[in-house]
């Protein structure tokens, strides 16, 4: 028993001499604190005989359950204290008396606390897998304290087991808000807070070491971990931010009440953190972490390939190249030209030779100018008509043009004509009967100077006298015409000179006739006298 | 010149209108003449009309009884004339195109070249039509390869535009003298797979527009110029044949002249300085449907 008490204030003056950043790292550092704090426990215990551990148990425990342990024990001890201070600041002369009384009373407790020690000397595993192997007494008194703890949380046996209690929990989280909220304790922690500061150092180590199986229960060790370590190092600051500045007076029930339902919820999920997650607690997370991926990937500038138009500087070198491009082309793309593509070609080019299956231009055939000749055909057979009705038909065709009864070729060349004439009426309205009139055919023909009546005879009907002669056939002269009562002397010498001029002129190519015939005279005679 | 050219339009459209009526009549005809052919009964629907429609029939000869469209107007009187066509280029030609374009007038019969200068198009078009050339060809180029080739059929006919690839000139395969004289004779021609022909296919259309560049060939000519059309790109090739030792049936094939493929991808209703002209058919590449869509026929 010596040696552990010695071992554990070995340990506690090992802590106090070890530099802060070692408590960050895993290290030996830990079990020295365990047996140091183990050693703080067994002196603290005559003071608190109301507390359910004769000693802390540390091996096997979490950081946590230490903490617990510890503040089980202490609590109660705070309102002593309390007392005690107070009691002294109104009559000091008590202190003294105290201080024999202490020394007296830790003697005792330190005998107790050896036989008890011995007994509990060896480990105690927590774990499921060993259970029971240890001394019979270690077991008695686990289980003691084992019942003392069912009895008072029989509520939540199908929480809670061996690694978790609720109420070391809730004592624990107690703690922790009391520390950070300020309370009138705290002053009075200060003592405590040391230990606590070990503690704590060990809870971070043992957090460190200690790899546990749900996330949420290291979470949160984690968190009340940094409150306690902030609350440590803001310890002086927050002292004297009080309790009753915040909330106005000691209400720790109010306080635990509010909080509690808040942690209560918070350990009910610590508690299925703890045991499983169901499928959809499981799909809802990961979709939460997709859903925050693809956020986050939003709020990033987008690569340059999604950009839209990207000049050279705007992209990184050379990672067009990089790029794999490949684009849906609707076109077709051309043909090459392989030489089978060639043989191929050729082949049919030699076929289509052969065959004289050309696709050449065709001369389109041109329509006749002329009109087919009329062959007429020879009629071998004897004619019906005889001689003489065929000579009458030639008489009337020539005098009576009109009454001639029409053969069956006039009458295709009526049809044709008349067709004709239709068709060039619309062509003339085309042109609105602007056309050009016929072409003058001069034709020769022996007009006679004959007076009508005597050609009325001969000539046929619809020539008219028009076109027998012209007028100046008729009439040749100006139109100053003088009778002879008008004529001056001078111009009845003058025409009397003309006309013998002319007799002269005529007589020399005809001989004179004896005879004249009247009939013949010459018209222009008698013009000529006037 | 004007108002012929809008008396002309208002022809066009009223034989365009004209044509569904002809079509019908056409059809009852040749149900007639059917009819009398093998002596059965002439159709009921028929007899009404059927005096007046036999007397047409008589009447008709070789012009009046093939049913005319609209479409091809431009060629009805194409074979009457020799065709007389103009090669000119693009704005400051270079060294390879002048020569293709040199290869291209021997290649088409008939066919004369004109230096480019400064000219205008429409002053070009305008000396061609006064001196009765019967089309224009243009070449362009990209860099020195020939990649693009106009046929504006002259009087006021339709304009083709094609897209030139994979073109060899014969320079590029041999020198001068190795060629040779390349033959110079009216050739046969060869259309392969020109069926497509409706409203928005142009095969028959691109192959009268391409047929009637070259004139009447003889019977016996050597020379043949191959038009073969494959899923729309028409592969032009020109050969000369000699009927071989082996018998009729063996032909020994020389390949002469340039080689190029054709992409049509505009037919125009004008000619080429007219850019107002009524677009008949052009290329869609980049409809969703386009690589299902062949239109020069298949």
């Amino acid at each position: 028993m010596a040696a552990v008490k010695d071992s554990g204030f070995e340990a506690l003056e090992k802590l106090k001499s070890t530099e802060p950043p070692v408590f960050l790292a895993p290290s030996s550092i830990s079990e020295v604190a365990r047996a140091a704090s183990q050693y703080l426990f067994t002196k603290l215990k005559p003071h608190n005989p109301k507390s359910p551990f004769d000693e802390l148990l540390v091996d096997g425990f979490d950081a946590e359950q230490i903490w617990q342990q510890i503040d089980m024990q202490s609590q109660p001890l705070l309102s002593t204290l309390r007392h005690e201070v107070k009691r002294f600041a109104k009559n000091p002369k008590e202190i003294r008396k105290i201080g024999a009384l202490a020394v007296e009373a830790s003697h005792e407790g330190d005998v107790d606390e050896m036989e008890m020690d011995d007994d509990n000397d060896v480990e105690d595993d927590d774990d499921d897998e060993l259970d029971e192997s240890e001394g019979e007494e270690e077991e008695e008194d686990e289980e003691e304290e084992e019942e003392e703890e069912e009895e008072s949380e029989e509520e939540n046996e199908g929480i809670e087991d061996k690694f978790f209690k609720i109420k070391d929990l809730e004592d624990f989280l107690e703690e922790g808000e009391a520390q950070e909220y300020g309370t009138t304790d705290f002053k009075n922690k200060k003592g405590l807070s040391k230990g606590k500061n070990q503690n704590l150092s060990d809870d971070d180590d043992y957090d460190e070491e200690d790899e546990e199986d749900e996330d949420e229960e290291d979470e949160e060790d984690e968190e009340f971990g940094a409150f306690a370590g902030d609350d440590n190092e803001d310890a002086d600051k927050l002292g004297k931010a009080r309790y009753e500045d915040f909330f106005g007076g000691k209400k720790k029930e109010t306080k635990k009440t509010m909080r509690d339902v808040i942690e209560d919820e918070e350990a009910g999920d610590g508690n299925q953190g703890n045991e499983k997650l169901s499928t959809h607690e499981k799909e809802l997370l990961k979709v939460q972490s997709k859903i925050e991926q693809m956020e986050k990937a939003n709020l990033d500038p987008k690569h340059w390939t999604m950009q839209g138009e990207v000049t050279a500087t705007k992209r990184p070198k050379n990672s067009a190249l990089e790029v794999d491009l490949d684009f849906e082309h609707n076109a077709r793309p051309p043909p090459v030209i392989t030489e089978e593509v060639t043989a191929s070609l050729e082949d049919m080019i030699k076929s289509r030779i052969i065959e004289a299956r050309f696709d050449d231009v065709q001369r389109a055939p041109n329509l006749p100018t002329k009109s087919k000749r009329e062959a007429k055909e020879l009629d071998d057979s004897k004619s019906k008509k005889g001689l003489a009705e065929v000579y009458e038909e030639e008489y009337v065709q020539k005098s009576n043009p009109a009454f001639a009864p029409a053969t069956f070729s006039d009458e295709l060349k009526k049809e044709a004509s008349m067709l004709f004439k239709k068709l060039c009426l619309k062509l003339d309205a085309l042109s609105h009967f602007h056309f050009t009139p016929k072409p003058v055919i001069e034709e020769m023909s022996i007009q006679t100077n004959v007076p009508a009546i005597a050609m009325e005879e001969v000539a046929p009907v619809a020539v008219s006298d028009a076109a027998m002669l012209a007028p100046e056939e008729i009439f040749s002269g100006t139109g100053k015409i003088k009778d002879e009562s008008e004529l001056t002397q001078e111009e009845r010498k003058r025409r009397r000179a003309k006309k013998k001029r002319k007799f002269k002129a005529e007589s020399a190519n005809h001989p004179v006739k004896k005879a004249r015939d009247t009939n013949s005279e010459i018209p222009s005679t008698v013009a000529g006298n006037e | 010149m004007l108002r012929r050219n809008v008396r002309l339009r208002k022809e066009y459209l009223y034989r365009k209108n004209l044509e569904g009526n002809e079509r019908e009549i056409y059809e009852k005809k040749r149900k007639i003449r059917e009819a009398l052919q093998e002596g059965k009964p002439i159709p009921t629907e028929l007899r009404n009309e059927e005096a007046k429609l036999r007397q047409e029939i008589d009447l008709e000869d070789q012009n009046t009884a093939v049913p005319r469209s609209h479409i091809d107007d431009e060629y009805a009187n194409a074979t009457e004339k020799e065709p007389k066509i103009l090669l000119t280029t693009s704005r400051d030609p270079s060294a390879p195109l002048t020569r293709f374009v040199k290869e291209l007038n021997i290649v088409f019969p008939n066919a004369s070249k004109l230096n480019r200068g400064s000219q205008v198009i429409s002053e070009i078009i305008e000396t061609a039509r006064s001196h009765d050339f019967t089309d224009v060809i243009f070449v362009s180029e990209n860099r020195g390869k020939p990649d693009g080739l106009i046929i504006s059929h002259l009087p006021f006919g339709p304009t083709a535009y094609f897209q030139l690839l994979n073109v060899v000139t014969r320079h590029e395969i041999q020198t001068k003298k190795e060629m040779g004289k390349m033959s110079e004779q009216y050739p046969h021609l060869i259309f392969e797979r020109f069926t497509t022909q409706a409203c928005i296919f142009m095969g028959k259309r691109v192959m009268n527009i391409l047929k009637h560049i070259f004139p009447v060939p003889k019977l016996d000519a050597k020379r043949i110029v191959t038009f073969s059309n494959e899923s729309d790109y028409i592969s032009f090739r020109n050969h000369v044949y000699d009927k071989g030792e082996g018998g009729p049936k063996s032909i020994e094939l020389k390949e002469i002249g340039p080689r190029f493929e054709l992409r049509l991808y505009q037919v125009k209703l004008g000619t080429l300085e007219q850019d107002e002209a009524e677009v008949e058919w052009v290329l869609r590449p980049y409809m969703n449907t386009a690589k299902k869509r062949k239109f020069l026929g298949e």
